[in-house]
């Protein structure tokens, strides 16, 4: 809100320069974001807080720079010299929405020349941005910016019946507005109608056909106190946000109303000649009660830790128009002013105070330590996964929550079918106005942009919650996820060359060591039919035989969706089962003291018999001094019958008390090798 | 009569002759290994090979059993006796100096041998080294790390709670009335079943005190919603982080104390604060919290618009109808309350122009922050 230098001197007399005055006003909390020098005055650009209508004008700001200053505002006289009927002869007031309308105030003025505004209130608008129009519409919206009340001028010839009837439009009423626009009404907005129908949408914007023009010769003028929330409602339909919407919507004076007017009226008949009605027709059936807000002044120490005389505390708040009611040995009881409908408790006269002392005389201290700081109890192992993740060459992204349909993406297993989707009713960027189920989807999305942008190596990691609903009514699940994807070839730092492509084992691997840095026990890799994943490149994950996840090759059908024409590797896992999952204790095993020796067998084994078989079939032998098998590698192709691959295991012997003879290991091996040999139908190559 | 010839050549050619023309020979067919004595020999390490291969043949030649010196050395014997000493002196001195110079070859040879086989292994150490290239945290990570660390080193504890909130732990308990702007579905995102996306984390503040009652001090830093249209300065998503200290005694000087020391550890110890009035429906009083920036100080710059002041968040007394809601006595107990946005945060400290960038996780931008 622009608010003019020259005008505050006229209401205070202010010593102060712009400069101190943009300081001093910032520190009571009416941040000025800027000072405009112009040719003979200073504009600030005053941001003023939601709650505080009351300074959404010159007088309103005055008020403030007075209690700074120590001085007093000066209200402008409002004389009428020239008078001569009542109103309510001439015109009729009804308001039918009392709620909506506590109070509307009409007077007339006859006999007006509609013309040019003189210089001095063209200039005075213009300095702060307001657009001349004529004397009439010119002297409304000075007095709005000189009071914060909003004024409507209505042409009374066009009022049928000279009726002013407030009240909620009617089912397929409509209204052209002053800009020029039909507007569709709706029944819980409030109008201002004559004897037929609305003339102006309440708070908000005056209708088009009883706009002052140069033909007018009566106009009636409208001040009124309309219910802020009803304002902001109606406003925020018909997608209007005008000087009245924006000082109606924060709560304007309804004491006010009468003062405003008789200032507007009196610089009609000044600028515009005329001849006023002696009052105004005040439609005030409930007065508004005035609250009453008692301050103990050691509260104000207690909360600020300002020391502050309790006489400086009776100034600060008398100079805001805080009328003290009554003074007691403990508490001060202070009378709200009207314009203030912020204040209602002792904290809030606690702010006037400190605000007005300065919040930059509170001192600075710690509070007496006597809690002991805690992370996240998931923080410690989180960090762990996310350095295991970045120092595997993953990337952390972060998508935002909502997504479109993920129909052809099989969830973890915490997310299973029989949980629905949770919708918005009200999204922001169309068509993603479900919570996300699953992390993939805008993983996939990241991959999609960074191909895009001819990035071919991508392999990112996110860890962030998905949503289900499983019971109507109740508040929807939420999980956290860990998904990872990975495409691409393998990258060396500093090296422009991939070493070579991405495939199944890195991105297990990466899991693993994200696994293994969280200390937690291996998981399970199993072979699986999984929805979004190509058939013989996917896996199940478990850990301690539970579900927690899959991963694999993105199938061919999405890969195509998404346009990718390289190989993508995705996996997501329940991280909220896997951080409650104990910890592995970490306990110190005695080295061996004597060597192991190792034998190497290639097995010829079905393709169907997986490395894990194996291995199991290994580890389920336990003669005394075998310490198990470990996988070497596989070998297909040349030599080999095309439904067989070799399997080669190192297996391990030691004994604790001497180095192993070679006959003595031969005698323990080959039992073991005969085992796995018969179990698989397997060849030694 | 062939072989009365070569008697009588032998015969007319006296021992010391013999010997003569065998150091002469050798002389002549050494000349060309001299040079790899002297200094600055240029020799490939090929040709050295080679070269070596050719001096172990000179050796053989000119030392070996058919070599010149070696008959000359059966016929020591066989001159006149008052010669013997002397013709078996100049066979030895001959055949001594013969060796040495091959010797001194030989060894000249190997080091330039050598030299030339660790010049031909010399590697390049300017070759950037061998690893997998890392990956990296998100910025937005990084920064709540960073906060998460300071403030648990005062002494607060980490809390978070649902992402999708009841209207009571989204405004009720917030001191956010009905029909308050904030709860506009224009700003807040409304399930089908009409429960709330948190637009604020404040929504933990009550979480944490229900949970453990108070004294307390916690942060809670994690995602909220607000329906903003994305733009270089918004998301509809972003990262906020609440702190609330509620205890016996507390005031705004706790409050003013403990920002000025979070933004000393964030920013430097030569940072300083400045606490504005404001509102907040939650806070009463209410202040809004700026630091000094970073980059220029205070004489203003790009990065402060100017203004030589950088806004850090919201802050205040917590509301005593807040402290109600949690069933925290309000006659006991007092608190503040404070709210930074950690993307902003982000956004000012590594000079973003773009906070879109944040969730559109391009590989090249991502790969900055560590
Ligand atoms: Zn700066």
């Amino acid at each position: 809100m622009f608010i003019s230098y020259n005008w505050l001197r006229e209401l205070t007399g202010t010593k102060l320069s712009p400069e101190e005055i943009r300081d001093r006003l910032t520190n009571v909390g009416l941040a000025v974001d800027a000072v405009a020098d112009r040719s003979d005055d200073f504009i600030f650009d005053v941001e003023v807080p939601s709650n505080r209508g009351d300074c959404l004008s010159h007088i309103g700001v005055a008020r403030e720079l007075a209690v700074i200053e120590r001085s007093q505002v000066s209200i402008p006289k409002s004389e009428v010299s020239n008078v001569s009927g009542k109103t309510s002869e001439s015109a009729s007031v009804e308001i039918r929405d009392v709620d909506l309308c506590p109070r509307y105030a009409a007077r007339i003025v006859r006999n007006v020349k509609i013309g040019l505004s003189p210089d001095w209130l063209v200039k005075k608008l213009e300095a702060i941005g307001q657009r001349p129009i004529n004397n009439v519409a010119d002297i409304t919206n000075y007095v709005l910016h000189e009071f914060g009340q909003p004024l409507h001028a209505f042409d009374l010839a066009k009022l049928t019946d000279r009726k002013i009837i407030v009240r909620r439009a009617a089912k397929g009423e409509s209204i052209k507005t002053l800009d020029g626009v039909e507007r569709k009404l709706e029944e819980q907005m409030l109008v201002i109608a004559d004897a037929k129908a609305p003339v102006a949408v309440a708070g908000v914007m005056g209708g088009e056909f009883s706009e002052i023009s140069n033909l007018t010769t009566d106009v009636l003028i409208e001040s009124a106190y309309f219910n802020p929330s009803s304002v902001r409602r109606t406003a925020k339909l018909l997608g209007l946000h005008t000087e009245a919407s924006h000082r109606f919507e924060r709560g304007t004076d309804p004491e006010g109303v009468i003062a405003a007017q008789s200032r507007c009226v009196a610089l009609i008949c000044e600028l515009a000649g005329g001849t006023a009605t002696e009052d105004a027709l005040d439609v005030y059936p409930k007065p508004m009660q005035t609250m009453s807000v008692a301050l103990r002044p050691a509260r104000v120490e207690a909360i600020t830790s300002l020391q502050v005389e309790v006489d400086e505390m009776r100034r600060i708040l008398s100079a805001l128009g805080f009328g003290l009611r009554a003074e007691e040995s403990r508490a001060l009881s202070f009378d709200v002013p009207s314009w203030r409908h912020d204040v209602s408790i002792e904290e809030d006269l606690v702010e006037e105070v400190a605000r007005h002392t300065g919040y930059d005389k509170i001192e600075t201290s710690l509070p007496p330590a006597h809690h002991a700081g805690e992370y996240h109890e998931s923080e410690e192992r989180k960090r762990a996964l996310r350095r295991a993740l970045s120092a595997h060459g993953f990337g952390e992204a972060i998508n935002l929550s909502f997504i479109e349909l993920a129909n052809d993406f099989e969830l973890i297993s915490a997310f299973n079918a029989a949980t629905s989707v949770v919708t918005l009713t009200n999204p922001i960027i169309e068509e993603s106005s479900r919570m996300r189920q699953t992390l993939l989807l805008g993983l996939l999305n990241s991959v999609r942009h960074n191909l895009n942008h001819g990035i071919r190596e991508v392999s990112v990691f996110e860890m962030g919650r998905i949503f289900g609903s499983n019971e109507k009514g109740s508040l929807p699940l939420e999980r956290e996820s860990l998904a990872l994807v990975a495409t691409g070839g393998i990258q060396e730092a500093d090296r422009a060359q991939p070493a070579r492509e991405v495939d199944f084992y890195d991105l297990k691997g990466a899991i693993e060591a994200a696994i293994e840095a969280m200390n937690l026990p291996p998981l399970t890799f199993e072979p699986a039919t999984v929805r979004h994943l190509r058939p013989g490149q996917s896996a199940e994950i478990s850990a301690n035989g539970a579900r927690v996840g899959t991963m694999g090759r993105l199938a061919d059908l999405i890969a195509v969706e998404y346009k990718f024409r390289q190989p993508v590797f995705v996996a997501e896992l329940d991280l909220t089962t896997l951080l409650e999952m104990s910890p592995q204790p970490v306990l110190y095993a005695p080295l061996p003291r004597f060597p192991s020796i190792v034998r190497d067998v290639s097995l010829l084994v079905n393709r169907a018999v997986t490395v894990a078989e194996l291995a199991k079939a290994a580890a389920d032998q336990t003669p005394a001094h075998f310490m198990g098998a470990t996988f070497v590698g596989t070998y297909e192709g040349e030599g080999i019958p095309d439904n067989k691959r070799s399997v080669t295991l190192r297996f391990e012997y030691r004994a604790d008390d001497r180095t192993m003879r070679d006959d003595e290991v031969d005698a323990i091996h080959w039992p073991v090798v005969e085992a796995l040999k018969k179990q698989f139908n397997a060849e030694v190559r | 009569m062939g072989s009365s010839k070569e008697e009588i050549t032998v015969a007319e050619r006296n021992p010391n002759q013999e010997v003569e023309a065998a150091r002469e020979a050798f002389e002549r067919e050494f000349e060309r290994f001299a040079r790899f004595t002297g200094s600055g020999v240029d020799i490939s390490l090929n040709d050295a090979n080679t070269e070596q291969r050719a001096l172990a043949e000179l050796r053989t030649k000119h030392l070996g059993k058919k070599s010149a010196i070696a008959g000359a050395k059966k016929l020591i014997g066989k001159v006149a006796p008052e010669e013997r000493a002397s013709f078996g002196q100049l066979v030895q001195q001959t055949e001594g100096s013969i060796a040495q110079r091959i010797d001194e070859a030989e060894q000249s040879l190997k080091s330039l041998i050598e030299a030339a086989r660790i010049e031909r292994e010399r590697i390049d150490v300017t070759i950037p080294g061998r690893r997998p290239r890392p990956g990296h945290l998100h910025p937005i990570t990084l920064m709540r790390q960073r906060i998460e660390d300071i403030f648990v080193s005062l002494g607060y504890a980490v809390e978070d709670d649902r992402e999708i909130e009841t209207d009571f732990y989204n405004f009720d308990a917030l001191n956010i009335p009905e029909g308050h702007p904030a709860r506009d579905p224009q700003d807040t995102f409304y399930t089908t079943e009409g429960f709330a996306l948190r637009s604020q984390t404040s929504t933990v503040q009550i979480h944490a005190m229900q949970r453990r009652g108070a004294p307390v001090r916690m942060i809670a830093p994690g995602r909220v919603f607000r329906r903003d249209t994305p733009d270089p300065t918004h998301n509809p998503m972003f990262f906020q982080v609440e702190g609330l200290c509620v205890d016996r005694g507390i005031t705004m000087a706790h409050l003013k104390g403990t920002l000025a020391e979070f933004v000393h550890r964030l920013f430097g110890p030569d940072t300083k604060t400045r606490f504005r009035p404001s509102y907040f429906p939650f806070t009463e009083p209410s202040a809004e919290v700026d630091y000094s920036c970073f980059n220029c100080g205070g004489p203003g710059c790009r990065i402060c618009k100017w203004s030589g002041w950088i806004e850090l968040g919201g802050s205040g007394m917590v509301h005593p109808n807040v402290l109600r809601a949690a069933n925290v006595d309000p006659g006991e107990f007092t608190g503040f309350a404070f709210g930074l946005g950690i993307d902003r945060t982000c956004a000012r400290i590594y000079q973003l122009d773009d906070i879109r960038l944040l969730f559109e996780n391009d590989v090249r931008f991502l790969e900055q922050f560590r």
